[in-house]
C-alpha cells in the first residue's frame, strides 16, 4: 500500500542519514557564537543584540541569535539542545529558569562547548563565566536604596513585577525585601502585582494600587513595560510628584515621563555594552584568552574589567534621571 | 396577570439578572470593605480601560451566536494597534489613523470568514492558525519595540476625564445599538437563525454562510475599533497589547449567558459578564487578596456560570 | 454499490499520505540544507522535545474523535508538575510514589471535566476553557507563583535526560503510549465507539452505546496522560514550575487536526496524529538548524494547518464529485454541522 511504502522509505532515509553523519568536527574556521535572550520580541534584549552585533563584526565571527517566543519554560532548553547538535562553539544565554537551563548547559559543556551566561545566571557548575551587569543583590539594593531616598525612608510602596513565576524578578524581589527589612524599617511594601509583561495591564494595576492604598508613596516597577505603564497611571491619577515612580526600564520608553517629572529614576545599565561584553567574553573563553583564575579581563573598547571568581562585572547599575537621560538612545 | 408576566420576565432574563445580582453583591462587599473602589478617578479609568474588552465581547457574542468562535482577536488587536500607531508616528492625518485599524481588522476578519464560511473549515482551528500567524508575524517585524505616539492623539485630543467619558459613552451606545439591531433588524434575526439551525436557515433562504462571513468581518472591525480605543488612552503602543482579550471576551459572553451551541444569548447579559469579570482583578487589589488567586477565581466563575446553565437545562430536560 | 463510507475513508487515506509526503519533504530539505540535521543525536533531540506534547496530542485524539475538545491539558500539566514536586519535596514521597499519586490527581482532574461534560451535558469547549483557567490558577495559587521544585535525584532525572536501550528513556514511554492508544482507538470496540459517538451522538445512544461512560473515560484518560507528561517534563527540565506546559494544548490540537482528525468528530486516526506531531516537531527543529528565526516556525505551522484543513475539504469534494459521477445513490452531506 502506498502509505506503508512511504513509511518504510522515510524510516530508511532517517536511519540511513543517521548512520552516515556522526557528530564530528565543528567544521568551518569562523567562530560560531550562539546568543539566546530570555525571549525574542523584548526590546531590552534587542538592544543587547545591537552591542553583540558590534562585537561580532569586530571579530569576524558568526552569530546565531535565537530564543523562545512563547512563555514555555522548557523552550530555552530545547534551543540549547538543538545548538549542541548543530555544533556551535560557544553558547551565551540569559537564563529564564536557573535550575532548568542548567540541565541543558551541562550537557553542552560535556560536549566541549563553552558556556557563558549573561543578565541572569544559571547554576555555577553549568557555565564557564557569568557576565553580570550587576549582581541581583546589587540591582535590588540600588532599587531599594533609590526608593528610600525618594521617600525619605518612610512610607508605603508597591512593586509591579512581570509575572509571579519569572525567576530573576523573584530573585530581585527576595533581595529587595531583605534590604527593606534590614535597612528601612519605617517603609512598608503593601502589595506586589504581576503585569504579565504588558504595559496596559501595568497601567491598570497601578491605577488600582494608587486608589486602594491612599498612603502609597512610591511604585517600583521591576519589569520594563511596567515603568511607562505605572507612570501613565500616576499621571492620569493626577499624582505626579506625590507618588514617585522608579523602575528597571529602557530610557527610550521612559524619556517623556522622566522629563515630565512623573518618573524619577530609571535604573538600568548600558545594554549595548552588556551585549558587546557577552560576545567578547564568549569568544575569549573559547579561544583561551580568558581562563578561570584570571582577575582582570581586557574587554575591547570597554577597557579592563574586574573578574570576580567566575563573574565578570560590567559595572554598577546606572541610574537614568532627568539630567542624563537624553544622552542615551536605546 | 401582572404577577405572572413579571415572573415570566424574571424567568426569561434569569441569566442576565443573576449575573447582575452577583455583580451587585460584589459591589456591596466592596462598598463596605473598600469604599475607595468607587473613587471617581480610578473608577472612570477602569471603566475606560475596559471599553475595548466590551467592544470585543460584543463582536464575540455575534460570532458565538453563529455557532463559531474566534480566538485570533488578540493578535488582530495587536496588529491593528501597531499599524495605527505606526501611521500616527508617521504623522498621517487623524482620520487615517482612526479608520485604518477598523479596515485592517475587517480585512483580517474577512480572511477568517472566508475560510470558515466559504471553505467550511472549523472556526476554532482556522482562528488558531491565524492567531499564531499574525502574532508571530508581528513579533518578527516589530521585535517588541514600543511605538511613541505624537502628542494630541491621546484621548482624541480631549481632556482626560472628557476623553474617558467619551469612550465609555461611545461603548455603551455601540452596545445599545447592537442590542437593538439584534432584536429589531432582520440581520440580527439572521444571526440567531444561522446559529441555531444553519440548514433550516438555508432552506428558508436566509444565506447563513454569508451571514457567518459578515459576522467575522464585523468581529475584525470591532477588534480594530477596540485597538483604537485602547491606543488613545496612553502615549505609547505596546506591540503585546491585546494579549488575552479573546479569553476575556469569550468568558464574558459565556458568563453572560451566550450559548456556545449557538442561537441563544443577549448582549445585555454579555455586558453584565464584562462588568463582573472586570471587577475581579481590581477587587483583589482593593480587598488586599494575594494576586496569585486571580486566575483560579476567574476559572471558577466561568465554571460556575456554565454549571448553572447545565443544571437549569437538566431540570428542564427532566421536567419535560 | 459503492457505499459513502468508502469515499470518506478514501479521503482520509489520502490526507495521511499527503502528510507523510510533507514530512518526508521537510526531512529531505532540512537534511540537505542543515548541517547536522540528519544525525542520530538530532533525531533523539526531536524525540525528547516532542514527547510531552506528543502524549497530549495522542490523548486528545479520542476526545476529538467524539467531537469534543480539551483545552485544559496544558494547564493540567502545570498543575500536576508542581503537585508532583510538592509531594516529593514537602511530603517526602519517593519519586515513584509521588508519580503514582500525580497520575491519580490527573485522573481526578480529568474526572472533573468528564463530570461536567457528561452529567450536565455542557459543551466541552467551555468546560475545558474554565478548567484551563482553574488548573493554571490553582498551580499559581499553590506555589504563590514563586515556588519551584528542583534538585530531584539523578535516578529520576534519567527519565527525561538519559538514554536507555539506545533511545531516550521517555521515547519508550511515548511509543508505548502511542501503541496503546492506537490499539485502543482502532482495534477495540471501545475505541470504535468514540468515532461513532462523534459521527452521530444520538444514533450511538439509540444503538445502545453507553455514550456518557465512554466520553467520561476519554477525559479521565486525558487527565492521566497529562499527569504522565508532567512527570516526564519535570524530569527533562529538572525543575517543576507553575507555568509548565503553557500553550501545549494548542500545539496538541494543531497536531491532531493536521493529522486529519475532524474537529467535528467522527473521522480521524491516531497514526494521523503521530504524523502531525512529527511534522510540527521536525519543522520546528529543522528551522533552527537552517538558522531561521523562531517566528517563522510559528507562521509556517499556522499556514500548514490551514493548508491541511483546506486540502481535506477539497479531497472531500472530489470524493463527493466522484460519487455523483458514478451515478450511484446520492451521498449524504459530508460536512457535519458547524460547531466549535
Amino acid at each position: 500500500m502506498k502509505q506503508s511504502f512511504l513509511l518504510v522509505l522515510f524510516l530508511s532515509l532517517a536511519l540511513g542519514s543517521g548512520c552516515q553523519k556522526q557528530s564530528d568536527s565543528s567544521g568551518g574556521k569562523k567562530l560560531t557564537i550562539a546568543l539566546m535572550p530570555k525571549s525574542k520580541g523584548n526590546a531590552y534584549f534587542i538592544s543587547c543584540k545591537a552591542g553583540a552585533d558590534e562585537a561580532v563584526k569586530e571579530m569576524g565571527a558568526d552569530l546565531i541569535f535565537d530564543g523562545p517566543t512563547d512563555p514555555d519554560p522548557a523552550k530555552q532548553n530545547e534551543i540549547v539542545e538543538n545548538w549542541i547538535t548543530l555544533g556551535v562553539d560557544v553558547i551565551a544565554v540569559a537564563c529564564e529558569n536557573k535550575e532548568g537551563i542548567s540541565t541543558a548547559l551541562k550537557k553542552a559543556r560535556a560536549k566541549g562547548i563553552k558556556v557563558v551566561t549573561f543578565d541572569s545566571d544559571a547554576n555555577s557548575d553549568a557555565r564557564d563565566f557569568f557576565v553580570n551587569q550587576a549582581t541581583p543583590e546589587g540591582i535590588a539594593q540600588t532599587l531599594m536604596d533609590e526608593a528610600a531616598r525618594l521617600t525619605n525612608e518612610e512610607g508605603e510602596f508597591a512593586i509591579i513585577t512581570a509575572s509571579l513565576t519569572a525567576a530573576n524578578m523573584n530573585e530581585w524581589r527576595k533581595h529587595i525585601e531583605a534590604r527593606l527589612r534590614e535597612k528601612y524599617p519605617k517603609m512598608k511594601l503593601v502589595d506586589t502585582k504581576p503585569c504579565d509583561d504588558l504595559k496596559d495591564k501595568a497601567q491598570t494595576e497601578a491605577t488600582n494600587l494608587l486608589s486602594a492604598n491612599p498612603n502609597l508613596k512610591l511604585i517600583m516597577a521591576i519589569c520594563s513595560p511596567a515603568v511607562p505603564g505605572a507612570a501613565e497611571a500616576v499621571k492620569q491619577a493626577g499624582k505626579t510628584g506625590t507618588v514617585k515612580v522608579i523602575g528597571l526600564g529602557l530610557p527610550s520608553e521612559n524619556r517623556k515621563y522622566v522629563h515630565e517629572g512623573v518618573t524619577q529614576s530609571v535604573i538600568l545599565w548600558k545594554t549595548t555594552d552588556l551585549g558587546y561584553l557577552t560576545i567578547k567574553v564568549a569568544a575569549d573563553v573559547t579561544g583561551g584568552k580568558l581562563k578561570s583564575g584570571d582577575t582582570t579581563y581586557h574587554a575591547g573598547r570597554l577597557g579592563d574589567l574586574e573578574v570576580k571568581g567566575d563573574s565578570i562585572i560590567l559595572g554598577k547599575p546606572f541610574i537614568f534621571n532627568n539630567e542624563n537621560i537624553d544622552q542615551f538612545d536605546f | 396577570m401582572t404577577e405572572r408576566s413579571s415572573l415570566q420576565t424574571v424567568s426569561k432574563y434569569f441569566r442576565e439578572l443573576s449575573v447582575a445580582a452577583v455583580l451587585v453583591v460584589l459591589l456591596l462587599v466592596l462598598a463596605v470593605a473598600a469604599p475607595a473602589f468607587f473613587d471617581a478617578q480610578p473608577l472612570f479609568s477602569r471603566l475606560a480601560r475596559d471599553t475595548p474588552t466590551l467592544v470585543a465581547a460584543c463582536g464575540m457574542t455575534l460570532v458565538i451566536l453563529c455557532r463559531q468562535i474566534d480566538i485570533s482577536i488578540g493578535s488582530q488587536f495587536a496588529v491593528c494597534g501597531v499599524c495605527a500607531g505606526a501611521l500616527a508616528a508617521g504623522k498621517e492625518p487623524a482620520f487615517v489613523v482612526c479608520v485604518a485599524p477598523l479596515l485592517i481588522g475587517a480585512a483580517l476578519g474577512a480572511f477568517n470568514g472566508a475560510l470558515v464560511a466559504g471553505l467550511r473549515l472549523p472556526s476554532i482551528v482556522v482562528t488558531l492558525a491565524t492567531m499564531v500567524m499574525a502574532r508571530e508575524g508581528l513579533r518578527w517585524t516589530q521585535q517588541g519595540v514600543f511605538i511613541n505616539l505624537p502628542d494630541g492623539l491621546q484621548w482624541f485630543g480631549l481632556a482626560q476625564r472628557s476623553g474617558q467619558c467619551a469612550l465609555i459613552v461611545f461603548a455603551l451606545l455601540l452596545l445599545a445599538a447592537m442590542a437593538w439591531a439584534m432584536k429589531n433588524l432582520s440581520a440580527g434575526r439572521f444571526i440567531y437563525a444561522a446559529g441555531s439551525d444553519a440548514e433550516a436557515a438555508r432552506l428558508a433562504g436566509l444565506r447563513p454562510r454569508l451571514t457567518t462571513f459578515l459576522v467575522f468581518v464585523l468581529m475584525g472591525a470591532l477588534t480594530g475599533l477596540a485597538a483604537l480605543m485602547n491606543l488613545v488612552q496612553s502615549p505609547q503602543v505596546d506591540p503585546k497589547s491585546g494579549t488575552g482579550i479573546e479569553l476575556k471576551a469569550i468568558a464574558a459572553a459565556v458568563v453572560g449567558g451566550v450559548a456556545v451551541s449557538g442561537g441563544r444569548g443577549r448582549l445585555w447579559g454579555v455586558f453584565a459578564g464584562v462588568l463582573l469579570l472586570a471587577c475581579v482583578n481590581p477587587a483583589l487589589t482593593y480587598l488586599h487578596v494575594e494576586a496569585y488567586w486571580e486566575k483560579a477565581i476567574q476559572g471558577a466563575i466561568i465554571l460556575l456560570a456554565v454549571v448553572a446553565d447545565g443544571l437549569r437545562s437538566r431540570k428542564a430536560r427532566e421536567a419535560s | 454499490m459503492s457505499s459513502p463510507l468508502k469515499h470518506w475513508q478514501a479521503g482520509l487515506f489520502r490526507h495521511e499520505t499527503i502528510l507523510l509526503a510533507v514530512l518526508l519533504a521537510e526531512w529531505l530539505y532540512f537534511d540537505s540544507v542543515g548541517r547536522r540535521f540528519g544525525t542520530l543525536d538530532n533525531t533523539f533531540d526531536i524525540l525528547r522535545h516532542s514527547s510531552e506534547i506528543g502524549l497530549l496530542a495522542l490523548v486528545m485524539t479520542p476526545i476529538m474523535l467524539t467531537g469534543g475538545i480539551d483545552l485544559s491539558v496544558g494547564s493540567l500539566l502545570g498543575l500536576c508538575a508542581i503537585l508532583f514536586g510538592k509531594l516529593w519535596r514537602d511530603a517526602h514521597f519517593s519519586p515513584a510514589l509521588a508519580g503514582v499519586c500525580t497520575l491519580g490527581i490527573g485522573a481526578m482532574a480529568g474526572g472533573l471535566n468528564a463530570a461536567l461534560i457528561t452529567r450536565l451535558r455542557l459543551p466541552p469547549l467551555i468546560v475545558t476553557l474554565g478548567t484551563y483557567s482553574l488548573f493554571r490558577g490553582l498551580a499559581e495559587a499553590i506555589t504563590h507563583g514563586v515556588d519551584t521544585f528542583t534538585d530531584f535525584p539523578p535516578s529520576f532525572l534519567a527519565l527525561g535526560q538519559e538514554r536507555r536501550g539506545g533511545l531516550p528513556t521517555q521515547a519508550w514511554i511515548f511509543f508505548a503510549a502511542a501503541i496503546g492508544i492506537w490499539l485502543l482507538v482502532h482495534r477495540t470496540v471501545f475505541g470504535r465507539s468514540f468515532r461513532a459517538i462523534g459521527y452521530a451522538p444520538e444514533g450511538a445512544h439509540y444503538a445502545g452505546l453507553p455514550v456518557e461512560r465512554r466520553l467520561a473515560m476519554a477525559y479521565v484518560l486525558a487527565g492521566v496522560v497529562a499527569a504522565l507528561a508532567a512527570i516526564i517534563y519535570t524530569a527533562r527540565l529538572g525543575q517543576a514550575k507553575a507555568d509548565a506546559g503553557t500553550g501545549y494544548e494548542l500545539f496538541a490540537i494543531t497536531a491532531v487536526v493536521l493529522g486529519g482528525t475532524s474537529i467535528f468528530g467522527g473521522a480521524g486516526s491516531v497514526h494521523g496524529t503521530l504524523l502531525g506531531v512529527a511534522t510540527i516537531a521536525v519543522l520546528s527543529n529543522g528551522l533552527v538548524h537552517t538558522r531561521q528565526p523562531r517566528e517563522v516556525a510559528g507562521m509556517l505551522t499556522g499556514a500548514l494547518l490551514l493548508f491541511a484543513l483546506a486540502s481535506g475539504e477539497v479531497s472531500k469534494w472530489l470524493a463527493k464529485f466522484r460519487a455523483h459521477g458514478h451515478a450511484a445513490h446520492p451521498t449524504p452531506p459530508l460536512s457535519a454541522p458547524d460547531s466549535p
